[in-house]
């Protein structure tokens, strides 16, 4: 197995989802016109409280800098595990729960906190960028570690750190914080960037002007239901997570889903925003659905983290979560 | 190719199709336009050719690559990869045929629907076709579809999720299980199959370039680069693979994967399309963006990689085939260079990227030009005396009569050279009688002229200042005195040797030299030179000789009477007639003879300045009738003249001196006979005219000449004469046959002094002092190696059979002494090491490739790439 310590040096920021409107300027660049910044990696995720940006120096740039938007100070390399180029066998599990075991779970004994983004394409491990060398060498063991640089991928340099490593002892990670399950149904899809003009107003009018239309035609639903829209364009790979009425306003054929039309829902973590420093969140979560063979998207944002699983384990997942939050108490 | 980028296609086996590909297909049939006049409907892509649009098929949106099913039949099979990652079998055309039928609509269905890349079929097995697709977090990204494959019930189990049109379940025409599925969480974006197998599949990924070995498919090659898009195999070279990544191309070696062997120079505009062309090797052909040109790179001469360090040469080209921006290209699959473009507004252009013309002359006059895979010769029109009067042609001919060779009559060199060139005549009388006179003088041992007689006339006359006698005469067979002056001295009349006038000594008598001239037929000359040895009844009986001869001129009659009315008075009619008349004459020499009579005493630029007449008539004229001021001016001026014009009559003045050299200088400038100049400055040895670099220049030119004419008996036949006249040009030895046992050249003993032979052992038996013990080592007395066919260690003859008596050698040897002292030489492979008399070996290989030693395969003679030149003379012979 490959781990890929991308270039990109990232920024993680929130938007007062009332503010939006003063950096859709900047927002609809990244997102549709990306060939006029030097942009590479842009996350934009809407939820309830806020819209979570998660966007590369070069991007960060094409942002005001404003009260309204709020920066967590430090700046994300992004991880990426590939198969790469030893033997891989095919019966990995997907997504979050296949790298749950070899990445989250040793990053959070060794307290290291990350950040987590799910796309159609592939999961990125966000690490603060003061981590990475206790994050090579924590994974160095179960990984060949590379670095892409200019595009080019080429064996990291060993940082050389190897004091003050414990072999911290094993212990049960219980969920601390409290968990939610909205109703809707989400799914993860992707479009051909050839295709994205035809849908720019449409992708627009959902990212920005999502209230009005809740009110009108989500408001009589019940109250489970939540806003949840997250839009990412990486090293030209766009991916989409959107709830299943979202989707429907999309034209037929548009949208790539997988052959068997799998739907997901969703897992929203935390009571009260969960900061940037606390670690062990995503393996609290992710442990028990790898040891379950569930597969997962986890979407970390600002103040709450998600996660997707299928919409039939959804119970099974609830339930074993709720076990483990309760083993605590 | 998306929407507005048409892309183009060959027809793989229906060679004047194609298909355009855009938002649709159309397919194209291409046509020679033999009339000026358009078909209605058909488009001109050329001067010779027309396309008419057959078919559009509209069937598949949004179509990202498009693949030509590499069969002949079904015709017009494509496969076309989608923006939402499926691969649809489509036709263009109508196929009636029930293969296709089958086959056409069928659509190969990925689990994560993502764009497909790159579509590549098998070239061994036509069922299968590899999809590369994007990444996907969960699935894989290169599919290898089997067309064949029916919808599989096991697969219909899931089609109750599957959430497809009802409509293409029912037709059973979807496949949603690949036979191979590669590349997890990886995105595909070119593929090629390897030629070497079947199952060996170039990919490139996200990052990095793999090799798919499908028979075990836990296993990849892989190395890490950008360079990852459009990766195709050379089709002549299947090793070698390029690809590009942005503006860059490289090149790389599957056999040395680490890196890429080469880099093309990198475009300021990213690449969109690379390709080998089909019918030419080690051509490739690359368009970038917005761009009107294809670049070229041809590595023709890069088969393989030698090392790290050396850096193959590529010649880089570019075409403009059309105005406008090229969308795409295509090369036609057989014809040979040639490709169709495409503009992004969908006009095509039709053209033949022209080959590299290469140009060689051959040694002789012929012109041969390759271009592509033709080969021409070429011929001069027109008459073949401009051949024959080529320098080249004479001096090959020259060459072969041994020309140059004759040392003892030097003088019929000329004779060799063909005898119609009045300059080369008087070259090599001019050194015929140097040599003469130096062998003269060496047998008297007087005097000290010896040296002189090279250095020319003007040297001799310059150191005959004050030692002159002056003799009055009077024109014999006239009555009265006259007032006629000669000159005389050692000097003048050694230069009058060197003229050819008189003989050796001082005995003056032209006589013999009349004689002579009477003999060829050459009466004006023979009277002129008579009448300036003041013997004008001799001179007039020699015209009316030359009248009544055969082919005689009756004019010369008129002339002797003309002659015989000479009359000392000055202002005699006779006189007046004559200087005025004369001019009318045709002969320079009865010209010259006029003017002579007419002229006043001490005065006689009209001979002296006759410049048809020969050089060493007027010098020897000069050197009777000039005083020493007089004629040191004469022959210095003379001398520049013939210098500067590079006339050979001139040595007789300049001698083989630097003056000569010179002279030689602007002869060989004029004419280019470097042969002649050779030759001729050989003859001048020992001298420091040997040590001027123009003369080692001529030399060396004309030995390499006569290589080029493969006529190396003659270059050998040229340094054995060279090394006689110039013994401190003979080589070193260069190659020893050593021993085996003491490592000391077995040649040793032959000769006392270093061996000089020409640069190879000659180690033949006859004459060798240490006759009895040839066949061991002089040094350690060991034995010599064993001749591989006779068995006999080598030092014996060939011929003779083993304790054969020394008369049988002698006898041998008188028979045919070169050649039985070559069929003795030792000779031996030097990639096996086996070896023998050179006479058996190479009868030996007249009927065998391999080695006549048992246990050796070795191809001995194949590995000489000289062994089957044969020399151009024995050709001719």
């Amino acid at each position: 197995m490959e781990l890929h310590i991308l270039e990109h040096r990232l920024r993680v920021a929130s938007i007062a989802k009332e503010s939006i409107q003063l950096f859709t300027y900047g927002l609809i660049k990244l997102a549709f016109l990306s060939s006029k910044t030097r942009c590479k990696f842009f996350s934009l995720t809407e939820t309830p409280e806020d819209y979570t940006i998660i966007v590369d120096e070069e991007g960060f740039l094409e942002l005001p800098s404003s009260e309204h938007l709020s920066v967590a100070d430090a700046t994300w390399l992004a991880l990426n595990v590939v198969s790469g180029g030893g033997g891989f066998s095919s019966s990995q599990p997907i997504g979050v729960t296949k790298i749950a075991k070899s990445v989250i779970a040793p990053l959070a004994d060794q307290n290291i906190s990350v950040f987590m983004l799910s796309t159609y394409q592939t999961d990125f491990i966000l690490v603060r960028e003061r981590d990475l060398p206790f994050v090579m060498h924590t994974l160095a063991a179960e990984f060949t570690i590379l670095r892409v640089v200019n595009g080019e991928t080429v064996a990291a340099d060993d940082f050389g750190v190897t004091n003050g490593f414990v072999k911290p002892k094993l212990v049960q990670r219980p969920v601390i914080h409290p968990l939610s399950s909205p109703s809707n149904m989400f799914c993860v899809t992707s479009l051909d960037p050839d295709t994205l003009p035809t849908v720019a107003t449409l992708l627009m009018d959902v990212m920005f002007y999502s209230n009005g239309v809740k009110d009108s035609v989500v408001g009589n639903e019940d109250s489970g239901h939540i806003r949840f829209f997250s839009f990412s364009l990486i090293e030209g790979y766009i991916s989409l997570v959107m709830d299943v009425q979202t989707q429907q306003r999309f034209p037929n054929n548009l949208l790539f889903t997988s052959a068997s039309g799998e739907l997901w829902k969703m897992v929203r973590i935390g009571g009260q925003p969960l900061g940037f420093d606390e670690c062990g969140i995503v393996a609290q979560i992710s442990e028990p659905l790898a040891a379950a063979d569930i597969p997962a998207y986890y979407i970390s944002t600002f103040k709450f983290d998600h996660a997707l699983v299928p919409e039939e384990n959804i119970n099974g997942v609830v339930n074993a979560l709720q076990v483990s939050q309760a083993e605590k108490h | 190719m998306s929407g507005s980028k048409p892309d183009i296609l060959w027809a793989p086996h229906h060679v004047d199709r194609f298909v355009v590909c855009d938002s649709e297909l159309s397919l194209y049939h291409i046509d020679s336009a033999v009339s000026s006049e358009l078909k209605a409907g058909s488009l001109r892509l050329s001067e010779e050719t027309t396309a008419t649009l057959l078919s559009i098929n509209s069937d598949t949106p949004y179509m990202k690559c498009v693949a030509w099913y590499p069969k002949y039949d079904p015709e017009c099979l494509l496969a076309v990869g989608q923006a939402n990652g499926r691969v649809v079998l489509t036709s263009l055309g109508q196929d009636h045929n029930s293969k296709s039928k089958d086959l056409i609509g069928k659509e190969f269905v990925p689990k994560h629907a993502r764009q497909c890349n790159t579509l590549a079929w098998n070239p061994l097995d036509s069922n299968w076709l590899a999809a590369g697709l994007d990444k996907h977090r969960a699935d894989f990204s290169v599919l290898i579809w089997d067309i064949s494959s029916k919808y599989a019930p096991e697969t219909a189990v899931a089609t109750e999720k599957v959430r497809l049109s009802a409509g293409d379940a029912e037709a059973g025409l979807v496949v949603t299980k690949p036979l191979y599925e590669l590349g997890q969480n990886d995105a595909c974006l070119s593929l090629c199959w390897l030629p070497r197998d079947q199952k060996l599949l170039l990919a490139g990924m996200h990052r990095n370039l793999a090799i798919f070995d499908l028979r075990n498919t836990s296993q990849k090659i892989f190395v890490n680069t950008k360079a990852v898009q459009g990766v195709t195999v050379d089709p002549y070279f299947h090793d070698r693979v390029a690809s590009f990544y942005e503006g860059q191309v490289a090149i790389w070696d599957l056999r040395k994967f680490e890196k890429p062997v080469l880099t093309l120079t990198e475009q300021p505009k990213p690449l969109t399309k690379v390709a080998w062309c089909p019918t030419r090797t080690g051509l490739l052909a690359t368009l970038t963006r917005d761009s009107n040109i294809i670049r070229l790179y041809d590595m023709q001469h890069t088969p393989t990689p030698i090392g790290d360090e050396t850096e193959p040469t590529i010649i880089e080209r570019s075409v403009q085939p059309c105005e406008n921006y090229i969308a795409s290209f295509a090369w036609h699959p057989t014809s040979q260079n040639r490709m169709v473009v495409v503009t992004p507004n969908r006009t095509m252009s039709d053209f033949t990227v022209f080959e590299r013309i290469s140009l060689a002359w051959s040694p002789v006059t012929s012109l041969m030009w390759a271009c592509g895979r033709h080969l021409y010769e070429c011929t001069e029109e027109g008459k073949a005396s401009s051949l024959e009067k080529d320098i080249a042609t004479k001096m090959r001919l020259r060459a072969l009569s041994r020309y140059g060779l004759d040392t003892e009559q030097v003088w019929r060199n000329h004779l060799l050279a063909g005898n119609e060139d009045p300059q080369l005549k008087s070259l090599w009388y001019t050194l015929h009688f140097m040599k003469q006179y130096t062998e003269d003088m060496d047998q008297k041992l007087t005097g000290n002229k010896g040296p002189l007689v090279y250095a020319g006339i003007k040297s001799i006359v310059k150191s005959s200042l004050g030692t002159t006698e002056n003799l009055r005469h009077s024109r014999s067979g006239s009555d009265r005195q006259a007032d006629i002056i000669q000159y005389l001295s050692e000097e003048r009349s050694l230069a009058l040797q060197l003229c050819g006038w008189i003989k050796k000594g001082t005995d003056l008598d032209v006589e013999p030299f009349l004689n002579s001239l009477e003999q060829e037929g050459d009466w004006e000359r023979a009277a002129a030179v008579a009448l300036f040895n003041l013997d004008i009844r001799r001179a007039i009986q020699i015209l009316n000789k030359g009248a009544s001869s055969g082919k005689g001129d009756l004019n010369l009659n008129v002339v002797a009477m003309a002659l015989s009315g000479y009359t000392d008075e000055k202002n005699s009619l006779w006189r007046e007639m004559c200087s005025t008349l004369r001019l009318q004459l045709n002969n320079p020499y009865l010209c010259a003879m006029f003017a002579f009579l007419t002229s006043e005493s001490g005065s006689y630029d009209g001979v002296l300045y006759e410049n048809n007449v020969a050089v060493r008539d007027r010098v020897a004229f000069a050197c009777k009738f000039l005083n020493d001021a007089q004629l040191n001016r004469f022959i210095e001026k003379l001398t520049n003249e013939m210098k500067e014009a590079g006339n050979l009559e001139g040595i007789l003045l300049t001698g083989l001196t630097k003056d000569g050299v010179d002279l030689m200088e602007s002869y060989v400038d004029r004419t280019g006979d470097v042969q002649t100049a050779s030759y001729c400055m050989l003859q001048g040895s020992p001298s420091d005219v040997l040590k001027d670099e123009r003369v080692q220049y001529w030399i060396e030119n004309y030995r390499n000449l006569l290589d080029a004419w493969r006529f190396w008996h003659k270059r050998a036949e040229f340094d054995i004469h060279r090394s006689k006249l110039d013994p401190s040009s003979k080589p070193l030895a260069q190659v020893f046959v050593s021993c085996n046992f003491c490592g000391k050249s077995i040649s040793y003993s032959c000769s006392a002094i270093p061996h000089q032979g020409r640069g190879f052992s000659q180690y033949g038996v006859s004459g060798s002092p240490t006759k009895s013990k040839v066949t061991s080592c002089p040094g350690c007395r060991k034995p010599l190696p064993r001749c591989a066919l006779c068995l006999i260690n080598m030092g014996t003859p060939v011929s003779s059979c083993p304790g054969g008596s020394k008369s049988d050698e002698k006898v041998d040897l008188s028979k045919d002494k070169k050649l039985a002292q070559f069929n003795n030489w030792f000779t031996w492979c030097h990639n096996c090491r086996h070896g023998g008399h050179a006479g058996h070996m190479l009868s030996w290989f007249r009927d065998h490739t391999e080695c006549p030693v048992s246990a050796c395969s070795c191809k001995c003679m194949q590995l000489d790439t000289t062994g089957n030149l044969v020399p151009a003379e024995t050709v001719q012979a």
